[in-house]
C-alpha cells in the first residue's frame, strides 16, 4: 500500500477489490475445504458408506496402525521422490544441453517434449508394453539369445522396487520439467550468463553459479507439483505397481471399493495422509523458498 | 502491507465463505429429505397399476443403467441390441453408462447424502456383495421384479437362481443371467490339465513360476473354491456366515496357499492385479492358467485376439462356484417404471437366446427352458454351440452355489492383510 494514497479512497476501492479477491479464493478453495471436512467426516465414520452417523476414532486408529498403509507411504514416497528426481535431472540436461537455435537443438528439444500430451494411462500402457516380463524388451533380448523365458527378463512391472514405475513416471514428467525449464533458461538465463562470462568465469563456474541456481530455483514449484501429482497418481500405478506394497493411492482405491462396507471409510483415512504428503511437500518447498530467497514477496 | 483486512480475519471470511456453501447444501439435502425418494415412490405408485398402464407410462421416457461397462461383449449386446429394441418397441431411451459393484453404492450413497428426490440412475446391473450392502444401506427402491410379465419363465428351482449369495433376492432384483467360474488354460502348453483342487497343487509343485491368480473379485472366488474343496464341500459354509467355522476354514486355505506361494509367479511377491492383466498374462506365456468368473469369457476373448485360439475352459471335480447377476432399481431412480420395462425386456426368452450365442455374449439363461412355449424352447435347443463351450451337462454337474457375502467380505480382507505379512486374529 503506498503510504501517500488518500486513506479514503483506498478503503473505497480497495475494500471492494479485497473482498472479490478473497471470493474468488473462497470459490476455489471451497471444494478443497468441503473435500476435507467430508474426508475427515468419513475418516471418522460421521458420512459415506457404511457411517454410523456417530463420531469414533476406532477406524483411524485401525487404519493408522496397519503395517500395509505405513509401507505404502513409504513405498509412495519412494516412487514419487526417485521418479521426481529422475526427471528433474533429465529436464536439466536437456534445457541445458539443447537450449541453442541450432536445427538439432529444436529438434532435441521437441523430441522430449514429445510425451507432454501423452496421458497418463497411455503412458502406463506403453510401460507394460515395453517393459513387462513378455514386453518389447524382453523379446529383444529373447531375439539376441540374451534370455531363453520370460522369467529370466528381470521383474520391471508390478515388481517390488517399482523400476518400471519410476521409470514410466520419469519419462511422462521429464517432458513438463524439460519445458519450465528450457523456458526459464530461454527468458532469464542468457543475459546473466553473459555477464558472469564478461566478469571472467569459466563455463564450470557459470553453470555453477548462474546456470544451475536459476534453474533449480525457478524448476522448484514445477519439482513439487510433480512430486505431489507423481505420489497421488493412480492410473500409472495401478497398471505397473506390485499388490505388495501396495502404493498408497491404490490403497485408497482397493478399501473404497471393499466388498465389506464398513471398511470403504478406511479410504478417506488414506486419502487425508495422502494430502497431507501433498501439504508437506509444499510446506516445504515454501520453508526452503524463504530461506533461499528472504525477500521474495 | 496491502490490505486493512487483517490476515487472521480474511482466512475467518473464507472459511465462514466454505461453511457457508456447506451449510446450503445441508439445508438443501434436509429439505429434499421431507419427500419420499423418486425410485420409492415409483415402485409405489406402480403397484396398483396393470402391467400394460406400466409400459405406457415407460413409453418416450429415459432409462439410465449403471453397469459394468468393461467386457466389450456384454457391451455391445446392450448397446447395439438391447437399446434400438427397446427404442423401437416401447420408445425407451436406454442409456447405459459405467459402474459396477462398490461403486454403484458408493454414488447411491453420496446421492443420498446429496439429499437431492431423484437420483441419476433408474436400473443398476447388481449381485452378491454389492446387493447386501444396498439391502443393507436401504437403497434399493422396494420389490418389484415379480410384477414381470417374463418372470415367470425364471428357473425357479435352481438354487443357483433363486438365492443371491443366499440372499432372497425378495424382488428387490431381477435375475438376468448366469455364469459359473472356469479356469483358462492352453490345450498346447498344457495338455493334460489338473482336474481338481489337490491336482491343482501336485501341477503347481512340477511347474515352479507358472501359476498365480488375481487380488480382485475372481482371485477371491478361486479361494472360496480352494475353501470349499478343502474343509468338507460348500455345505458346511451354508446357511449364514459362521465366524468360528470360517477362522478354522481360512487358515487351512492360507496354510494350502503359503506352501505353495514360492512356486507361483513371481514367487508369490507379488500378485496380478486383475483378470485383464491375468488374461495379458496368460497369453504372453509367463502364466499356464487365467481364470473367469464366465466359463464362455474364452469363446468372446479368443473371437477378440485376447486369447490364443487353442484356449479352453476347464472346470474342477471339487465344483466351481456359479452364481446370478441382477437388475435392481435404486431407492432414488428417476424412471421406475422405464427400469421396470427394461428389466422385463432382458428377461424376454428373445433377449436371453441373443445373450446366451456364443458370437454375442455367451452369458447363461435365468428361464427354465422346458417352460417356454414355442418357438423359443427349439431355438433354446438348437442353439449352436461353440467348440470351446464347455457341456451344459458338466457345467450343472460341477456348479456350486455362493455362501453368504461375508465368506468373500472377510477372505478378501483377511487374504491381503495376510499376504502383506499383517498378523490375523
Amino acid at each position: 500500500m503506498s503510504r501517500d494514497r488518500p486513506v479514503a479512497a483506498h478503503s473505497a476501492t480497495g475494500r471492494r477489490h479485497e473482498w472479490g479477491g478473497l471470493l474468488a479464493a473462497a470459490v476455489l478453495a471451497a471444494p478443497v475445504l468441503i473435500g476435507l471436512g467430508y474426508a475427515f467426516g468419513a475418516s471418522v465414520g460421521l458420512v459415506g458408506a457404511g457411517g454410523g452417523g456417530r463420531a469414533s476414532f476406532t477406524r483411524v486408529a485401525r487404519v493408522l496402525g496397519e503395517r500395509a498403509m505405513w509401507t505404502g507411504l513409504l513405498w509412495t514416497l519412494w516412487v514419487a521422490a526417485a521418479a521426481t528426481a529422475l526427471a528433474a535431472v533429465g529436464a536439466v540436461l536437456v534445457a541445458v544441453v539443447f537450449r541453442g537455435t541450432a536445427r538439432t537443438d529444436r529438434a532435441a528439444r521437441a523430441l522430449a517434449a514429445l510425451p507432454l500430451p501423452i496421458p497418463h494411462l497411455v503412458a502406463g500402457a506403453l510401460g507394460v508394453w515395453l517393459l513387462g516380463q513378455s514386453g518389447v524388451a524382453a523379446r529383444l533380448a529373447f531375439a539376441l539369445g540374451l534370455i531363453a523365458r520370460p522369467a529370466e527378463m528381470p521383474a520391471l512391472v508390478y515388481d517390488r522396487l517399482g523400476a518400471g514405475l519410476v521409470l514410466t513416471l520419469a519419462w511422462k514428467e521429464m517432458a513438463f520439467l524439460g519445458v519450465v525449464a528450457t523456458a526459464l533458461l530461454a527468458t532469464s538465463g542468457a543475459a546473466a550468463e553473459e555477464a558472469a562470462r564478461t566478469l571472467g568465469a569459466s563455463p564450470w563456474e557459470t553453470f555453477r553459479r548462474v546456470t544451475w541456481p536459476l534453474l533449480w530455483r525457478g524448476l522448484a514449484p514445477a519439482v513439487v507439483a510433480v512430486f505431489v501429482f507423481v505420489a497421488g497418481n493412480y492410473e500409472v500405478a495401478a497398471l505397473l505397481a506390485p499388490s505388495d506394497p501396495l502404493a498408497l493411492p491404490l490403497l485408497v482405491v482397493e478399501r473404497a471399493t471393499d466388498p465389506d462396507l464398513v471398511r470403504r471409510g478406511d479410504a478417506y483415512v488414506a486419502s487425508v495422509l495422502l494430502l497431507a504428503v501433498a501439504g508437506a511437500a509444499v510446506a516445504v518447498h515454501e520453508w526452503a523458498r524463504a530461506r533461499w530467497e528472504p525477500l521474495a514477496p | 502491507m496491502r490490505s486493512d483486512v487483517p490476515a487472521a480475519g480474511r482466512w475467518v471470511s473464507g472459511l465462514v465463505i466454505a461453511a457457508a456453501l456447506s451449510a446450503a447444501t445441508s439445508l438443501g439435502a434436509c429439505e429434499a429429505r421431507r419427500v419420499a425418494p423418486a425410485g420409492q415412490a415409483g415402485i409405489d405408485a406402480l403397484r396398483a397399476l396393470p402391467w400394460d398402464s406400466v409400459v405406457a407410462r415407460a413409453r418416450g421416457t429415459e432409462v439410465v443403467w449403471r453397469m459394468w461397462r468393461g467386457d466389450p461383449s456384454s457391451k455391445a449386446f446392450v448397446d447395439g441390441w438391447v437399446t434400438p429394441r427397446l427404442r423401437e418397441r416401447y420408445g425407451i431411451t436406454l442409456r447405459a453408462v459405467e459402474g459396477q459393484g462398490p461403486e454403484i453404492v458408493n454414488q447411491l450413497v453420496v446421492e443420498r447424502e446429496a439429499g437431492r428426490r431423484a437420483g441419476t440412475a433408474s436400473l443398476v446391473w447388481i449381485n452378491g456383495a454389492t446387493f447386501a450392502n444396498l439391502r443393507r444401506e436401504a437403497l434399493l427402491a422396494g420389490a418389484w421384479a415379480g410384477r414381470l410379465p417374463n418372470a415367470a419363465y425364471v428357473d425357479s428351482t435352481s438354487p443357483i437362481i433363486r438365492r443371491d449369495f443366499e440372499q432372497d433376492p425378495a424382488g428387490y432384483e431381477s435375475p438376468w443371467g448366469r455364469v459359473q467360474f472356469a479356469f483358462i488354460y492352453d490345450t498346447l502348453r498344457t495338455p493334460a490339465p489338473p482336474r481338481s483342487v489337490a491336482e491343482l497343487a501336485v501341477w503347481i509343485r512340477a511347474h515352479p513360476g507358472r501359476f498365480t491368480y488375481d487380488q480382485g473379485f475372481t482371485g477371491t472366488t478361486f479361494q472360496k473354491i480352494v475353501l470349499y474343496a478343502l474343509n468338507g464341500g460348500v455345505a458346511r459354509f451354508q446357511g449364514g456366515f459362521d465366524s468360528t467355522r470360517y477362522v478354522g476354514a481360512r487358515d487351512r486355505v492360507f496354510a494350502w496357499l503359503d506352501s505353495l506361494r514360492p512356486l507361483f509367479w513371481r514367487r508369490g511377491e507379488t500378485f496380478p492385479p486383475d483378470v485383464a492383466a491375468m488374461h495379458r498374462l496368460f497369453a504372453n506365456g509367463e502364466i499356464d492358467f487365467s481364470m473367469s468368473y464366465n466359463q464362455n469369457d474364452v469363446i468372446a476373448k479368443v473371437r477378440q485376439g485376447i486369447l490364443p485360439t487353442t484356449a479352453r475352459p476347464l472346470l474342477l471335480r471339487d465344483g466351481t462356484i456359479a452364481n446370478t447377476h441382477y437388475v435392481g432399481i435404486p431407492f432414488n431412480a428417476p424412471n421406475a417404471a422405464g427400469a421396470m420395462v427394461v428389466a422385463d425386456f432382458l428377461l424376454s426368452p428373445e433377449a436371453q437366446l441373443e445373450k446366451q450365442r456364443p458370437d454375442v455374449w455367451a452369458d447363461g439363461t435365468v428361464l427354465d427352458v422346458a417352460r417356454l412355449p414355442e418357438p423359443w424352447r427349439t431355438r433354446f435347443a438348437t442353439l449352436g454351440a461353440d467348440p470351446r463351450e464347455l457341456p451344459r451337462d458338466s457345467l450343472a454337474r460341477y456348479a456350486v452355489p455362493e455362501v453368504s457375502p461375508r465368506y468373500h467380505e472377510r477372505l478378501a480382507a483377511d487374504w491381503r492383510a495376510h499376504a502383506r505379512g499383517a498378523h490375523l486374529p
